[in-house]
C-alpha cells in the first residue's frame, strides 16, 4: 500500500520521534469537563492504543486532535506544530485522518463515490485510484460493493469502508475510534488485521478501543484512560499482564 | 469524432431547438393559455432545480426561496425596463430591412424577429443583473444562517423572503420627508406592483428562446453539480456534517456557496418570470409569497430530493396539477354543485384536492418521484476497482485465528 501523500512532504520527525503529542488538554461540553488532564505522546511509526470504560473521554481526545472539538486547556502539537487554532480541514491536510466512531460513511453515496471522498484533500486521480485498489486489496468484500449505497453495506463492511476512506487522504496518521464497535467478532478480527498492515506501511496509528484485549494486542504501547485522566500507560504486552487492567477490563 | 468538435455539435443543436421553439411554439401549442401554462412550467423547473442544491444536495432546509426569486424577478424588471426605454418601442430598422431584402412581408414574423433581436439587448443584463443581486442577498443570508441547522435555519430563510416581500408591499410613495432608500424602495410600486420606469408595464421579452435555453443551461449545470467533486461534497455534507469535515470538507463554505448558487438560480427563474412574454407586465410583491416558496419545496420533494430528473418532473407536474385541478371548475357537474351551494368556495376546495393528490403521491412513493436517482446516468469508466484484488488478504492469519477461536472472549469490558 502506498502511503505516500502525492504533495504533502513526510513528517519531519522521523521514525521513533515524536509526531503527535498532547499536552495536559482539557476539553469541556457546556461548562462539564469531559476530559481534565490527558497527557500522551505518539512516536511515528507506533501503534499506540487508548482503552478506558464508556465516558472516559476517549472519543472527546480523538475528536479534539481532529479540533471537532473546542480546546479548552493544553495542547495539541502535531509534528511540531500546535494545533490550537488550525481548522479540521488544515488538520487533514496536515495528515491526520479520523475514522469517526460508528463508522459515520456516507449511507446515501456509493462506496465509491464514499473512498473518492475520503481523498477530498489532494483530489489526484493517479493516487486516488493507486489508493482505491490498494483499498480493495486490503477488503476484498468492498471491491464487490463498489457501486452499492454505503448505507446497504454490513457493521462490518461500514467499517473498513470507514478505514478506506481514511486512508484515501493518504494520512501520515490515522486516529481509529472504537473500529470494533458493534461487529460480528469475525471481522473484528479481519479489521485489526488490516490495521496492522497499515502500520506495516508505516503509518503511524492512535487507536481508541473498549475492547481492551484486541487493542492491547495489535499495540505496542497503551494508555488508560479513566474520568478524563490518563491512569496509567506502558507497553501493552506489561499492561495486558497487570492485576489491575486484568480485573478492570479484562474480566479477570 | 474529437470530444470538442461532439461538444460543440451538442450546443449546436441545442440552439437550433430552442430557436426552432421560439418560432415553433405558437404551432406546436395552440391555445395560448396552455402555451403561458407551458412557459410557467418551464420557470418552476428553473426554480426547483436551483432550490434542489441547497434542498436536495447539501441538504439545507431553505423555505425562503421566493424571496431570492422575487429580488430576481424585480431586479430584472428594472433593469429590463430601463433598456427597453432606450431602445424605443418601434421595431428595429435593421431587422425591418433585412427582411425586405430576404423577401419576408408577413409583419408578424417581422415583429417577431426584431423582438428577438431586441431580446438580446434586453435580456442578458436583466438575468445577469437578477442573478448578482439574488446571490449577493444570498451571500448575505447564507454567511450568517448556515452556521444553523434544521428549523432554525428554516425560520431564517422564511423571515427573510417575507422581509424583502413586506417591505416592497408596504411601501408607499411619501411626500419630502422620505429618505432615498425608502424612496428607492417606494418607487418599485408598493402592492400594486412594478410597471417599468414608465409605468407602461415590465418588457416581455422572455419567449421560449430564453426561458427554454435558461431550462436547459440550469439542467447542464444541476448534472455537472450533482456529478462533480463539489455535488459530492455536497452531499457527504448532508449525510454527516462531522465526517465530512473529518475528511476535509470545509463545511461553511461548501454550504454557503451552495445557497449562493441556488439564489442565483432563482434570481434568473424571477428573470424570466417577470419578463415572460405576454405574461404579467407587471411584477407583484403577492407573487412571492410564502405559498410560492412552498410550491418551490414541493417540486422538489414530488420530484425526489437531489435528483436534477426529479425538479424537472416536480416543476412540470405541480404547475400542470395545479391548473388541472382549476380546470376542473369547468365540469358540468362541478358548476351543478356550486349552483346548489352558493356558499361553497371552489377556490378552497382546489386547494383540498391538491393537498389530496400530495399526500397520496407521498404514502405511494415517499422518496418522490425519482428518489434521488437520474433517468439518464452517465456511464463512468472503472478504473482499477473492476480487477480483481492483487493480493488477497489471507483468510486465516495467526493473530486472526487466535480471535476466532475464542469469539466469547472479545465482550466489551
Amino acid at each position: 500500500m502506498n502511503t505516500a501523500h502525492p504533495t504533502r512532504p513526510p513528517p519531519k520527525a522521523k521514525a521513533g520521534e515524536v509526531l503527535l503529542s498532547v499536552q495536559a488538554l482539557a476539553v469541556a461540553y457546556g461548562g462539564i469537563r469531559a476530559i481534565k488532564k490527558v497527557e500522551l505522546e505518539v512516536k511515528r511509526g507506533e501503534i499506540v492504543a487508548m482503552i478506558g470504560a464508556n465516558g472516559a473521554g476517549k472519543t472527546t481526545t480523538l475528536k479534539t486532535i481532529m479540533r471537532l472539538c473546542p480546546i479548552a486547556e493544553g495542547k495539541v502539537v502535531y509534528d511540531g506544530r500546535d494545533l490550537a487554532d488550525v481548522v479540521t480541514e488544515d488538520v487533514v491536510d496536515a495528515g491526520l485522518s479520523l475514522v469517526p466512531e460508528g463508522r459515520a460513511i456516507f449511507p446515501n453515496l456509493t462506496v465509491r463515490e464514499n473512498l473518492e471522498l475520503g481523498a477530498w484533500n489532494h483530489r489526484n486521480a493517479n493516487a486516488i485510484a493507486e489508493t482505491e485498489a490498494d483499498v480493495v486489496a486490503l477488503f476484498p468484500r468492498l471491491g464487490e460493493r463498489m457501486k452499492q449505497e454505503g448505507g446497504t453495506l454490513s457493521g462490518g463492511e461500514q467499517q473498513m469502508l470507514a478505514i478506506g476512506r481514511a486512508m484515501m487522504a493518504r494520512p501520515s496518521m490515522l486516529l481509529l475510534d472504537e473500529p470494533s464497535l458493534g461487529i460480528a467478532p469475525r471481522l473484528v478480527a479481519d479489521i485489526f488485521e488490516a490495521i496492522a498492515r497499515i502500520a506495516d506501511t508505516g503509518t503511524t496509528i492512535l487507536l481508541v478501543e473498549q475492547n481492551t484485549r484486541l487493542a492491547l494486542k495489535y499495540s505496542q504501547r497503551a494508555y488508560v484512560l479513566r474520568t478524563g485522566e490518563i491512569a496509567m500507560s506502558g507497553p501493552s504486552a506489561e499492561l495486558a499482564q497487570n492485576d489491575e487492567i486484568k480485573a478492570a477490563y479484562l474480566g479477570g | 469524432m474529437s470530444p470538442a468538435v461532439k461538444r460543440l455539435l451538442y450546443v449546436a443543436l441545442l440552439l437550433a431547438a430552442v430557436l426552432g421553439l421560439e418560432f415553433g411554439f405558437d404551432h406546436l401549442v395552440k391555445d395560448a393559455a396552455w402555451r403561458q401554462l407551458a412557459l410557467f412550467a418551464m420557470v418552476n423547473v428553473v426554480v426547483a432545480l436551483s432550490l434542489n442544491v441547497i434542498n436536495g444536495l447539501a441538504g439545507q432546509f431553505s423555505i425562503g426561496h421566493a424571496g431570492f426569486v422575487g429580488i430576481g424577478a424585480y431586479t430584472a424588471a428594472v433593469v429590463a425596463g430601463n433598456v427597453d426605454v432606450r431602445l424605443g418601442p418601434d421595431d428595429l430598422g435593421s431587422v425591418v430591412r433585412l427582411c425586405a431584402r430576404l423577401g419576408v412581408q408577413d409583419e408578424v414574423t417581422i415583429h417577431k424577429a426584431s423582438d428577438l433581436v431586441k431580446s438580446f439587448a434586453v435580456m442578458p443584463p436583466a438575468l445577469l443583473g437578477a442573478a448578482f443581486m439574488a446571490s449577493a442577498f444570498g451571500l448575505v443570508v447564507g454567511l450568517p444562517s448556515l452556521r444553523l441547522k434544521g428549523d432554525y435555519l428554516a425560520i431564517v430563510t422564511l423571515g427573510f423572503a417575507e422581509i424583502f416581500r413586506l417591505l416592497i408591499a408596504t411601501a408607499q410613495t411619501g411626500g419630502d420627508q422620505q429618505g432615498p432608500i425608502s424612496a428607492a424602495i417606494a418607487s418599485l410600486g408598493g402592492q400594486n406592483g412594478y410597471a417599468g420606469p414608465l409605468g407602461t408595464g415590465v418588457p416581455q421579452f422572455a419567449g421560449p428562446f430564453w426561458i427554454f435555453g435558461a431550462v436547459a443551461l440550469a439542467t447542464i449545470l444541476a448534472w455537472r453539480i450533482k456529478f462533480s467533486g463539489w455535488g459530492r461534497a455536497l452531499r457527504a455534507l448532508r449525510e454527516d456534517e462531522i465526517a465530512a469535515a473529518a475528511v476535509g470538507v470545509d463545511p461553511t463554505a461548501y454550504k454557503v456557496t451552495s445557497f449562493v448558487i441556488a439564489a442565483a438560480g432563482g434570481g434568473v427563474a424571477g428573470a424570466l418570470l417577470a419578463s415572460m412574454r405576454d405574461g404579467n407586465p407587471t411584477v407583484q410583491p403577492d407573487q412571492f409569497t410564502f405559498a410560492y416558496s412552498f410550491d418551490a419545496i414541493t417540486m422538489v420533494i414530488l420530484g425526489g430530493s437531489g435528483s436534477v430528473t426529479g425538479a424537472i418532473l416536480g416543476g412540470v407536474f405541480v404547475t400542470f396539477t395545479v391548473k388541472m385541478i382549476e380546470q376542473l371548475q369547468g365540469l358540468d357537474a362541478v358548476q351543478a354543485l356550486k349552483a346548489a351551494h352558493p356558499n361553497l368556495d371552489l377556490n378552497a376546495l382546489r386547494m383540498v384536492v391538491y393537498a389530496a393528490v400530495l399526500i397520496a403521491l407521498m404514502i405511494l412513493r415517499p422518496e418522490g418521484l425519482m428518489g434521488e436517482r437520474e433517468l439518464f446516468r452517465r456511464t463512468r469508466k472503472l478504473g482499477p476497482i473492476g480487477k480483481a484484488p492483487v493480493e488477497p488478504v489471507p483468510v486465516t492469519t495467526g493473530a486472526e485465528a487466535a480471535a476466532a477461536k475464542d469469539p466469547g472472549g472479545e465482550a466489551r469490558s
